[in-house]
């Protein structure tokens, strides 16, 4: 099953780099519902080789993972999408074309950084690691170099993602009690930034943050 | 019994949380938060007083316990929340008077309010270091609507700020947990054992160095940028200026603590890994340098009273960073400090916010001569500045002049110069505007208000506190000190 694991890993990074180029935000949301699907396959995926009872609660953490990511959360950002009236991202602080060779620069360093960390051999694939850190650094890069509030919640949905990525890869055993609270934690972050796009939008006819630049110093 | 009491200090909040939501009477939802802070904030001193007497408390299967270190701040959690809850019941009351908060703005800060406490319990109660992070996100996203309780385009640029830099900072701190669940392979512990800090710590030399290492890097810029180091501040003066004066006042009095605490905690696996504690201490020490260095360059030039108290966190932060970061005698005094200075910046937030009620404004200039027209939190200000910026005989003196005898003993001079270079810089700028808020010429004085009983104690009361505390250490609390430092390995 560890070809499968790859594909599915191979196919993270295209998306990452669908959302570094486009500018339409019904793009974004889209592709972060996919990037949800895709990681709820990922934990049931690296323990299929052994049927135990931890496959099944796997099983049940991938289900939610695609639920929450895959579906509840697009949900919600339509409707700020609908709220705030917004549907591109115009002038974004990088251009396009230049956050595209960024992220395929950023992504020959994660390959590079990922490959040489010294850590447990046990992860179910050498480029789990790569690219969860890719899909971090990608949705970093996003909340910084764009300009739509509902960007910047994508780029942290997108920064969670790399971290749910790195959580299957590097700590196969952690909790999964501790991953379903990291995902409530998402689904209330998500939840409560909606809530905030919605106010922002009503008081300043916009959502733009550099028109939240009035506390200074 | 004591198992209850940790899952009563958790659950209590959140039902009064619960309770505030379902209450009509705007008034009885703040008589509701403030009475359920205050009988959880007993159940936490309840709980660190047995710990300090017979020894760490654990339950549910080992993932919540409490020990020396977190009793410690849960003290300071229980007194500072419970001022703060009784602070506000005063502070909406005029609020509502004036007509400017309606219930379901009281019914919201109740709720968030009380509940916040409860995350802020959950952090220091848990023994596995991703619940452990779960809390502190959870104070991230209860919080943010505690600096809006009035919508305006500030306070909402505040919280936005608040909320996307500090989610943003804590996930490197979730990447930090995760590295040092990856640097335990070879421990082979079960899943329900993974990341429970006792284990680890028990045995810490196991653990792979250099993941460690890079975890703790991660650890201390994510949990940093919560606690408001400087250079990951960029939220902090905005949120603690907008918000509500009792929400400001628990930000700065515990919030920036609980997230310091959750770097501390790494500090034993960090040096039972590599041997040696420098790696971390040298970290801590440049960031809580780096924090009192920007802090003084801000304080200088600020007009916003809420701003200036803002900075005055960024540098007491780091210097309490700066003393963990000396190790020794270090630890003990920036334990001390942690107190001294949670008392000490909830009564000036107290001060700022009750005056800047009655002028209308935080502007320093427009707060002139406050000492006279408005006893007695004009007064309380002053004297809060005063201690804010190490007058002795202030238990906040007594807690820097010891984090500086670290210094000297660790033979850091460099660091000891840098630290008394900011001090000064602080010292002469802060003094600048008390000065000038006390015995200014007052302009339009608003009519007197008559300050009740409680006023005067909350106003005095704290600062009598550290009045006492800096001539006079009780034993208890001279124990309980020495027992948390214990748990870092410091102390004198």
């Amino acid at each position: 099953m560890y070809a499968w694991s790859d594909v599915f890993l191979v196919f993270l990074v295209l998306t990452n780099l669908v959302l570094l180029g486009s500018s339409r935000l019904v793009v974004y949301i889209r592709v972060s519902a996919v990037q949800g699907i895709v990681l709820g396959f990922l934990p049931i995926l690296t323990h299929l080789h052994d049927a135990t009872p931890r496959l099944l609660l796997l099983t049940c953490l991938g289900l939610v993972t695609m639920g929450v990511k895959g579906v509840l959360f697009p949900w919600l950002l339509f409707r700020a999408l609908r709220e705030a009236n917004v549907l591109r991202e115009p002038r974004p602080f990088v251009g396009y074309i230049a956050s595209t060779i960024i992220g395929i620069a950023a992504l020959a360093v994660s390959l590079r950084v990922g490959s040489r960390l010294p850590l447990p051999g046990e992860a179910f694939s050498t480029l789990a690691v790569p690219v969860g850190l890719y899909t971090f650094f990608v949705g970093l890069f996003l909340v910084i170099s764009r300009r739509k509030a509902l960007t910047q919640v994508l780029g942290y949905l997108v920064l969670e993602n790399g971290i749910y990525t790195l959580g299957v890869a590097l700590v196969s055993e952690v909790s999964i009690l501790v991953e379903l609270g990291v995902l409530l934690d998402a689904f209330v972050a998500v939840f409560v930034m909606q809530i905030a796009i919605y106010h922002i939008s009503h008081e300043f006819q916009s959502t733009d943050v550099d028109r939240l630049a009035k506390l200074k110093g | 019994m004591q198992a209850l009491l940790l899952w009563g200090m958790l659950l209590v909040p959140m039902a009064a949380g619960g309770a505030c939501l379902l209450i009509p009477s705007a008034r009885r939802v703040l008589d509701v938060a403030a009475a359920g802070v205050i009988a959880s904030s007993a159940l936490c001193a309840g709980a660190a007083a047995f710990v300090f007497a017979r020894g760490p408390i654990f339950s549910a299967g080992g993932w919540l316990f409490l020990d020396a270190l977190s009793a410690y701040h849960m003290l300071v959690m229980a007194l500072v929340f419970s001022l703060s809850g009784l602070y506000a019941r005063g502070y909406f009351a005029h609020e509502l008077d004036a007509g400017e908060l309606a219930p379901a703005q009281a019914r919201q800060f109740g709720a968030l309010f009380c509940t916040s406490l409860a995350s802020m319990v959950l952090v220091l109660v848990s023994n596995n270091l991703g619940v452990m992070w779960i809390g502190i996100e959870a104070t991230t996203l209860l919080t943010a609507f505690l600096i809006c309780v009035h919508v305006t385009p500030t306070s909402l640029e505040a919280m936005w700020k608040y909320l996307l830099v500090c989610s943003v900072g804590v996930a490197f701190a979730f990447l930090g947990t995760l590295l040092t669940g990856a640097s335990a392979h070879r421990l082979h512990l079960s899943t329900s054992d993974a990341l429970l800090w006792t284990r680890l710590r028990a045995e810490a030399s196991v653990l792979d160095p250099l993941s460690i290492k890079a975890a703790f890097i991660f650890v201390l810029v994510g949990y940093g940028t919560k606690a408001g180091l400087a250079p990951m501040h960029t939220w902090l003066p905005d949120a603690h200026s907008q918000a509500p004066a009792p929400v400001s006042a628990i930000f700065s009095g515990f919030m920036l603590n609980a997230a310091l605490y959750c770097v501390l905690r790494y500090l034993p696996l960090v040096e039972g890994a590599t041997g040696s504690p420098s790696f971390c201490l040298d970290l801590l020490a440049a960031f809580g340098l780096v924090s009192i260095v920007v802090s003084a360059a801000f304080i200088v030039f600020q007009h916003d009273v809420k701003r200036l108290l803002a900075y005055h966190s960024v540098e007491h932060l780091g210097i309490v960073t700066l003393g963990f970061g000396l190790g020794g005698v270090g630890t003990f005094a920036a334990l001390f400090h942690t107190l001294n200075h949670s008392v000490c910046k909830t009564l000036a937030f107290f001060c700022a916010g009750r005056l800047g009620q009655r002028h209308g404004t935080h502007d320093m200039e427009a707060l002139s001569g406050t000492l006279r027209t408005a006893p007695p939190w004009g007064g309380a200000l002053f004297g809060s500045l005063l201690a804010l910026i190490g007058v002795a005989p202030f238990a906040l003196f007594m807690s820097e002049l010891q984090i500086l005898r670290a210094a000297v003993d660790g033979r850091s001079f460099w660091t000891l110069g840098i630290f008394l270079a900011g001090g000064t810089i602080i010292f002469l700028g802060a003094l600048r505007h008390a000065v000038a808020m006390a015995w200014g010429e007052p302009h339009a004085a608003p009519a007197p208000d008559h300050p009740g009983a409680l006023d005067r104690f909350l106003a005095w009361g704290p600062l009598a506190l550290l009045l006492v505390l800096g001539v006079w250490m009780p034993p208890p609390l001279g124990d309980a000190l020495r027992q948390a430092a214990m748990v870092l390995g410091g102390g004198p």
